[in-house]
């Protein structure tokens, strides 16, 4: 597993706060690793959850229709990248 | 004709049916309305092109619009719809080894934020952005169709396959959309623009986006948008009258999303409780009325209050509820055949005003899917290698509450491993989390779990 950098480790805090997912620790979340499907198997209300947390702590807006959120949904680090690259907070 | 039947749509065919948010390329339709004659025109072109030796059929279309063709299309051709509450392999496989002839009709493998669907490899497929819809003829007449004909079967419990069938004739639908129309819908003239976050195939969805664009003044948006920007936006598009129907889960977020909204007439709310302030919240921001409905998958929707106003509900003319022994409500209306033992403890107020006194034990509430924590432990306990366990559903203090599984498991197991387990069979809501993975669970010397202690050692965990 890649060593996660500082924001993706604050972003691996935020995701087990809000998404009850206690029994792992941020540091197990593999940046590169699938968040949902097979990966750490999240669903969309995670999914609507995860936006609502990043709007609410970063100021990013996320819409489904874009390509951009599809790829940021991706992994650890393409969230934590796309809401670095967004962020207005 | 003749009193058995009663016609496929009910509606003037000029208006519009649904709202396409992009070009259909399944249908030749570009972006944009679409009026009744065509949806009818498009609807008889299917049924022609259906298969002749099928009788089942599971319909996964994403797209609101092209889920209403295919409902229709079916329906003209006499098969039978199945609606799972999970889009889950296992789940079909279960279906067409239970029903025969059973095929899948889909509009592209849905791909979504959280990965793609999967069809059970043994089933006949019916891909409709491959064989698209074709010779589309116009001015096509509205069949009619026989009220007693089993037009679908849905699925009592939303967490497992060995769900309880319920059967839904013709008539069960055209009478409780009638019903439904009557206690749901704003008192406007013009067509009525509805946007949905919820999937057509539930049945709430199903009542509300689908059967309501055929017997109501309802043009429906074709797609199911997640986020509130894209709410936004696509509201920002239709013109007024509109109304939304959603859950619980999305209206939170988006009152927590703090972005303006054009007005509604009606917000439409179902599939679990409502809190009055975010009911008060949600009439403020869409300048809207909010109505919570009560309901179940068996009987539908069965009451309805303006949350944001008052605790009690108003029970649907023609539903009725009978107390038994238990204590526990079992719903019946003449639309449907059987009746349905209900999740939820009632007092009744008067002839038709009652107040929900909380759940019975079994049946759980998450994001508005119910399921039974019963079933769920089966699933627990045919994990090959659990040595012992149990899943259940902790008091929590948290916008989504998620089940916990405690459990033992055989060396060299991973919590991952039952992860994958669960996902086999059930809806990803109902996957617990956290999987606590313990020595020893606190069972008392006759074996038993005694629900207290369960708490107990739970929150133990975490001290």
């Amino acid at each position: 597993m890649s060593a996660q950098t500082e924001a993706e480790k604050n972003m691996a805090i935020l995701l087990i706060e809000v998404l009850n997912l206690e029994d792992i620790s941020a540091e197990e979340i593999d940046p590169e690793e699938q968040l949902f499907g097979d990966g750490l198997g999240l669903d969309s209300i995670d999914a609507l959850e995860i936006a609502l947390a990043v709007s609410q702590d970063f100021g990013v807006q996320m819409k489904a229709e874009d390509e951009s959120t599809r790829e940021a949904f991706a992994t650890l680090k393409s969230l934590t990248d796309f809401v670095e690259k967004n962020k207005t907070t | 004709m003749t009193s058995n039947t009663s016609p496929l749509i009910n509606r003037n065919l000029q208006d519009n049916i649904a709202y396409l948010s992009q070009d259909c390329r399944v249908t030749g339709d570009a972006k944009g309305f679409v009026s009744i004659q065509r949806f009818l025109d498009t609807t008889l072109a299917l049924s022609k092109q259906l298969p002749d030796d099928k009788q089942h059929v599971i319909n996964l279309c994403s797209n609101r619009y092209l889920f209403l063709v295919v409902l229709c299309a079916t329906i003209i051709k006499k098969h039978t719809n199945l609606l799972p509450s999970n889009r889950n392999i296992e789940t079909q496989e279960r279906l067409s080894q239970r029903y025969e002839n059973t095929y899948v009709i889909h509009d592209e493998l849905h791909k979504s934020l959280y990965g793609r669907d999967k069809i059970s490899p043994g089933l006949f497929v019916l891909n409709l952005n491959i064989s698209k819809i074709k010779n589309i003829k116009p001015k096509s007449e509205i069949p009619h169709i026989d009220l007693n004909q089993l037009v679908a079967i849905s699925f009592t419990s939303g967490s497992t396959g060995n769900a309880k069938p319920n059967e839904k004739t013709w008539n069960t639908f055209v009478a409780s959309t009638k019903i439904n129309s009557h206690y749901m819908l704003p008192r406007v003239q013009a067509t009525i623009q509805l946007l949905a976050t919820v999937p057509a195939q539930h049945m709430w969805g199903l009542e509300t986006s689908v059967f309501m664009a055929l017997f109501a003044n309802i043009c429906v948006v074709d797609s199911k948008p997640l986020f509130p920007q894209d709410i936004q936006e696509l509201l920002k598009i239709l013109p007024a009258p509109r109304m939304m129907v959603s859950t619980p889960v999305h209206l939170r977020a988006l009152f927590a999303s703090n972005i303006k909204y054009p007005k509604l007439e009606t917000v439409l709310c179902a599939t679990s409780p409502l809190t009055q302030e975010l009911a008060i919240q949600i009439e403020q921001i869409f300048n809207a009325e909010l109505r919570e409905v009560y309901g179940c998958s068996e009987i539908g929707s069965m009451a309805v209050r303006a949350s944001a106003k008052t605790e009690l509900w108003e029970r649907f003319e023609g539903i009725h509820f009978d107390q038994q022994e238990s204590n526990q409500i079992l719903a019946h209306t003449d639309h449907v055949n059987e009746a349905a033992t209900l999740g939820d403890f009632i007092e009744m107020q008067d002839a038709q005003h009652f107040l929900l006194k909380g759940r019975t034990d079994d049946m759980i509430d998450i994001a508005g899917k119910r399921g039974s924590l019963n079933e769920i432990n089966k699933v627990l306990l045919s994990f090959p290698e659990l040595i012992d366990g149990i899943v259940f559903f902790p008091p929590q203090d948290r916008p989504i509450p998620r089940l916990v599984a405690i459990v033992t498991l055989k060396t060299n197991t991973t919590k991952k491993q039952l992860a994958d387990h669960f996902r086999r069979f059930l809806d990803p809501v109902f996957i617990p989390r956290p999987i606590i993975e313990v020595e020893k669970l606190p069972r008392e010397d006759n074996g038993k779990l005694p629900k207290k202690v369960l708490l107990r050692f739970y929150q133990s965990l975490f001290n």
